[in-house]
């Protein structure tokens, strides 16, 4: 807090504690009912940290079972593939549809005819609205090796390839359209964020651009993007602490043939819980959240870093 | 146009400028660029439109085929008839829209209220606020030890919790302050040696400078509350406080054993929940439009 | 805006806060899952119909959405928020019962009303739910499993018979490829993920089975390590090298499956016996397409179809007076007479009725029946469509009604030929006992043999290196291990 950070105004001297707070005191006011949300929906909860060092079958008491569970985690013979596989699908997935969803917006940004943009706009955020099963079964559809599936039969009439391939059944393929149908579903929607930060832009800022004869190209790459990259930074951080709960669009696209190279953290431990049924012990469930959000946390904490590094701020 | 072609622009510097060029153009500076980029974005709307093509056309159709159509093949209304014929539809269709409003307006109070105390840089315990709310980000109680919470506090079997639980934020209310932060600091100075209280400056300041902001994050929390099956699975069991989509997964699981009205097919009715679920998004984002496309200029709010 | 919506959030706050008293009855707080008709379909008519038949007793249904069961009963049973009655499914029940939660019902059953009745046919069934010679829970209904459904027409277009052989099956297979261009069979997935695992595809399977079996002499041995698997794995990839069998059987969803055969795409179909029978008729024919289908008995030489283990009802340990509790809700279930018939159709005059009337008037199935006659009345949920049943599926009670009531056993022809089948030809699905071993393991072990399996089918490795894979990815050691430990259970 000693430094100040703010860009408008620089303050050299330091007024004592109490006279800061005091002047604050309408913002303290304000951030009063934030903190009862957070604290009764959050951190109340949090106790529940604890039984990740315990065994606990639902029924009857939890038993302190110090790292156990932990050291169980770890020996599971498909933790390493399916901890990277985590790290390296939500980040492709990550950067992939936000560099796209960045382009998009560029794009949307120097089109003309407001009715094409609205239009265009509603069309590419509609598959977000699709639920993930749903979202899997048409793609199983469309990528179907038989002649029902149109990917195939569009590619065979290019003659690209001779026949079918069965895309969802093949490790590399699979991972190839994971990507693909996240950015077909994700990309639209992550354009609102951006849109909205491209109408924050001060007109002014164009106009001095042209004036100093900067083309179109120029101006996007010097006066829009730059504006968005607070939002893009953000947006990338704030995801990254969320990458270990990946699990959805994964388990919905997985099959019998790829499930063991495609298997993400979360899908993994839901196989190993599957037909424990009832009996899975919760201690062992939340410690795998634990260590997820340790990641999570590390992962923050390192890009929070190189923002600091970088833009001289961390994110908050 | 005409309205803002009246308006003045100053920059940040106060320097008086003509309206910018992209604000006014005129249909003569169509140019080759604006030709491929149109016919990118016909070709991306299209590839995006397939799989939905396919949904609705499904719904439309009484027949249940496998593969992709064109257009359906005995077309019928009756998948959308089996479903608002449905007397008990009326009621998770309340939940869900009285739900979405409170929601959205407290998860956007919140979202804002906390944004604008932390783009307060010199504020002491800014930063400890700033980790309090990540921190929630990353870890979690868990599912056990929430619903403990929930039921301590009166929150399980209340529409009130579902409510209430997700109105509180941390990724949007990051998102919230970073659009803040582009509000020029001069602004809230001036205003502050005019002698405007934190509140006010928020009420006059703040929120009117962010409609972009307040329009898509709104939208985030909307499409959140809408679509929300989580809360509403874990939290109510009281078949009364359902919401929309809760019905519509319920008859979609039900549709096992399908009892379809008219010619309709499980698959016709299956497809037509789909794009009933899609539908309010699909007629409410048009209107919400216009905040992302009207730029908001500083000049015009000094005036 | 602000006052409608504190308006509505006040409104709300009261909607929840009213809530029922109850008199001095008995208070029988009973779980519930989607399989009893809820609130919307007149739950409440059937409760007080109950009550009425019971007096002295009050039941408070909780119904949590179907999908969300489990969830909400991990979350009410882990915090001490026990019912007194509770259905659950085989997983739960196994589990539940080793932890404590449910009251041991082995001698009110032996000494209940239902299984002295003469009426009852479910010993095989009871005898498959107890836990170490214990019965903690009750079965009204079987618990149901596939018939394999050919469809006529394409039989007649090939001029061909019901198949009786495997071979008999394999020409029939291979005449319908040839005759239609398109594979004979499809269904979701190579193996299911749940017991019966095999269910789908019975035929290439026979009596090969991936899981553990005990054996006549009581031993345990993994049915994976067989030779018959061996043999049913290459039966398997043959088909489907052949074309007789969906490749695309792999990622398809039940969902996927059944719009396949309602376009005509195949014409061998497994499913479930009973109502689906009906379901897979109306829907062909709502395709334009022949609806009639042949329900195939097990091939020569084949095992019997397999039954789920059905979903039982228990009473919870928490409960106060379990043997009343017993008496009152679960030995009345299948009593032949008027709780029966509750639990079977629903509550006379909201779900059927014997009055004279027209049901469905002014559509295509009006119908006008006399007095006395029976019938199911209109759904109250979907305009348009009729009850067809409360929670215990007529077709798959384990009792039958009293001979002095008058049974209505209203149900389709074509489901009561299915069911009638599959009742006669079908057999239990093992229960396999839980140990430490099985439920650590067991997750890692299935995703092993359900890629061999898949890869094998689809032809990219061959049985040989789908069983060297197996040694080599672990899946073995993993087996051995769980059979130790099924066996040091004798």
């Amino acid at each position: 807090m000693a430094s100040s950070t703010s860009n408008g105004t620089i303050r050299v001297g330091k007024k004592p504690l109490g006279q800061r707070m005091k002047k604050y005191w309408g913002f303290y006011l304000m951030f009063i009912p934030v903190l009862i949300f957070v604290a009764v929906f959050h951190y109340a909860p949090m106790f529940g940290i604890r039984y990740a060092f315990y065994s606990w079958k639902i029924v009857g008491d939890p038993q302190w079972v110090g790292l156990a569970n932990f050291e169980k985690l770890f020996k599971q013979s498909q933790f390493s593939t399916s901890f990277w596989n985590t790290i390296v699908f939500s980040v492709v997935k990550l950067v992939l549809n936000t560099g796209m969803a960045v382009i998009i917006s560029l794009l949307l940004n120097e089109m003309i005819s407001i009715k094409f943009k609205k239009l265009s706009q509603t069309i590419i955020y509609l598959p977000h609205f699709m639920s993930w099963v749903v979202t899997a079964s048409v793609f199983s559809l469309l990528l179907a090796p038989s002649a029902n599936g149109l990917i195939n039969q569009v590619l065979i009439k290019l003659h690209i390839i001779d026949e079918g391939i069965y895309y969802l059944a093949d490790k590399g393929h699979w991972r190839t359209w994971y990507y693909i149908i996240n950015l077909w579903r994700e990309t639209g929607w992550q354009t609102i964020i951006f849109m909205a930060t491209l109408t924050g832009i001060d007109p002014g800022i164009y106009e001095a651009a042209s004036i100093d004869g900067a083309g179109r190209w120029q101006k996007m790459w010097y006066v829009t993007f730059p504006a968005l990259g607070n939002t893009i930074i953000t947006v990338l951080i704030l995801n990254l602490a969320k990458i270990m709960n990946l699990f959805e669009s994964v388990f919905v696209l997985q099959n019998d043939s790829v499930r063991r190279a495609t298997n993400v953290l979360q899908t993994y431990v839901y196989y190993q819980t599957f037909n424990a049924g009832a009996s899975a012990d919760y201690g062992y469930t939340t410690a795998v959240g634990l260590f997820r959000s340790l990641v999570g946390l590390a992962l923050m904490l390192i890009c929070n870093w190189a923002s600091k590094k970088v833009r001289g701020r961390g994110i908050v | 146009m005409a309205k803002q072609a009246e308006l003045k622009y100053i920059t940040p510097a106060g320097v008086e400028v003509p309206p910018p060029p992209h604000l006014n153009k005129a249909k003569s500076q169509y140019t080759v660029f604006h030709f491929i980029n149109g016919f990118v974005f016909i070709l991306v709307c299209l590839i995006i439109l397939v799989p939905i093509w396919k949904v609705l056309i499904d719904s439309l159709d009484l027949t249940s085929g496998y593969g992709m159509k064109l257009l359906p093949t005995k077309f019928g209304l009756d998948g959308y008839v089996s479903i608002f014929t449905n007397k008990s539809l009326l009621q998770p269709l309340w939940v869900s829209i009285y739900t979405t409003v409170a929601g959205t307006f407290i998860g956007l109070l919140l979202s804002t209220m906390g944004a604008y105390v932390l783009i307060q840089w010199d504020m002491p315990g800014r930063t400890l606020f700033a980790n309090l709310l990540l921190f929630t980000m990353i870890f979690s109680g868990g599912m056990i030890p929430s619903y403990l919470v929930m039921r301590a506090v009166h929150l399980t079997d209340n529409p009130l919790g579902p409510i209430l639980l997700p109105a509180i934020n941390v990724y949007n209310l990051v998102l919230m302050r970073n659009f803040f932060e582009g509000i020029p600091k001069s602004l809230f100075e001036s205003a502050d040696l005019d002698g405007c209280t934190p509140m006010g400056m928020f009420w006059r300041i703040a929120l009117p400078l962010s409609k972009a902001a307040l329009a898509s994050i709104g939208l985030m929390f909307a499409v959140a509350y809408w679509n929300d099956y989580t809360n509403f699975k874990l939290y109510i069991t009281n078949r009364d406080l359902y919401n929309f989509q809760m019905k519509l997964r319920d008859m979609m699981q039900s549709s096992d054993l399908p009892e379809a009205v008219g010619g309709a097919t499980e698959n016709t009715i299956r497809n037509a929940c789909i794009i009933t679920a899609i539908l309010p998004f699909m007629i409410l984002y048009p209107f919400l439009q216009k905040y992302f496309v009207k730029g908001i200029n500083i000049g015009a709010v000094k005036e | 805006m602000k006052k409608l919506t504190a308006l509505v959030l006040a409104l709300a706050l009261c909607l929840s806060l009213i809530s029922f008293a109850s008199a001095d009855a008995l208070k029988i707080v009973v779980m519930v899952d989607g399989t009893v008709l809820d609130q919307n379909n007149g739950r409440d008519a059937i409760e007080a119909r109950w009550e009425e038949l019971h007096p002295g007793y009050d039941i408070e249904f909780v119904q949590p959405d179907h999908s969300a069961y489990y969830d909400v009963m991990q979350q009410r049973i882990s915090s001490g928020d026990w019912p007194d009655v509770l259905i659950l499914s085989s997983t739960y029940y196994a589990d539940y019962a080793a932890a404590g939660v449910l009251w041991d019902m082995t001698e009110a059953w032996e000494n209940s009303k239902t299984k002295n009745s003469g009426r009852f046919t479910g010993d095989i069934v009871f005898d498959g739910l107890k836990i170490d010679g214990k019965l903690y829970g009750f079965a009204p209904t079987r618990g149901n499993g596939c018939v394999t459904y050919v469809k006529k027409a394409w039989l007649d277009a090939c001029g061909l018979e019901a198949p009786t052989t495997y071979d008999d099956y394999i020409a029939m297979c291979r005449a319908f490829k040839d005759k239609f261009g398109t594979y004979a069979v499809s269904a979701a997935g190579f193996v299911g993920n749940e017991a019966p695992f095999v269910n789908y595809l019975p035929e290439f399977y026979q009596d090969a089975y991936p899981f553990f079996v005990q054996q006549e002499d009581g031993t345990w041995v993994d049915g994976f390590c067989q030779d018959n698997m061996k043999e049913a794995l290459q039966r398997i990839q043959d088909a489907v090298a052949e074309g007789l069998i969906d490749k695309e059987t792999l990622t398809n969803k039940t969902s996927d499956a059944r719009n396949k055969f309602y376009d005509d795409k195949f014409g061998v179909f497994t499913y479930w016996a009973g109502t689906w029978a009906t379901n897979l008729k109306t829907n062909l024919e709502a395709n334009g397409r022949d609806g009639e289908l042949v329900a195939l008995k097990p091939l020569e030489g084949n095992p019997l179809y397999y039954d789920r283990v059905p979903p039982v009802w228990c009473i919870s340990a928490a409960c106060k007076n379990p043997q009343e509790v017993f008496d009152a809700f679960i030995d009345t279930m299948l009593d032949g007479g008027d709780t029966q018939m509750l639990w079977e159709y629903g509550a006379e005059g909201t779900h059927w009725s014997r009055a004279a009337e027209t049901v469905l008037a002014g559509t295509e199935k009006e119908a006008t029946y006399e007095e006395g006659q029976f019938h199911m009345k209109e759904n109250l949920e979907k305009a348009g469509t009729l009850y067809t049943k409360n929670h215990i599926d007529p077709m798959l009670a384990l009792a039958g009604f009293d001979p002095s009531y008058d049974d209505p056993m209203s149900v389709a022809p074509e489901a009561k030929a299915a069911s009638e089948l599959f009742n006669a030809n079908s057999r239990l699905a093992s229960i396999v006992p839980a140990t430490p071993e099985l439920s650590e393991m067991n997750g890692e072990l299935t995703s092993i043999k359900s890629q061999i399996i898949a890869d094998v089918a689809l032809g990219s490795i061959s049985v040989e290196e789908g069983y060297k894979t197996f040694v080599d990815e672990g899946g073995q050691e993993l087996s051995d291990a769980i059979v130790e430990s099924l066996n040091a259970l004798n």
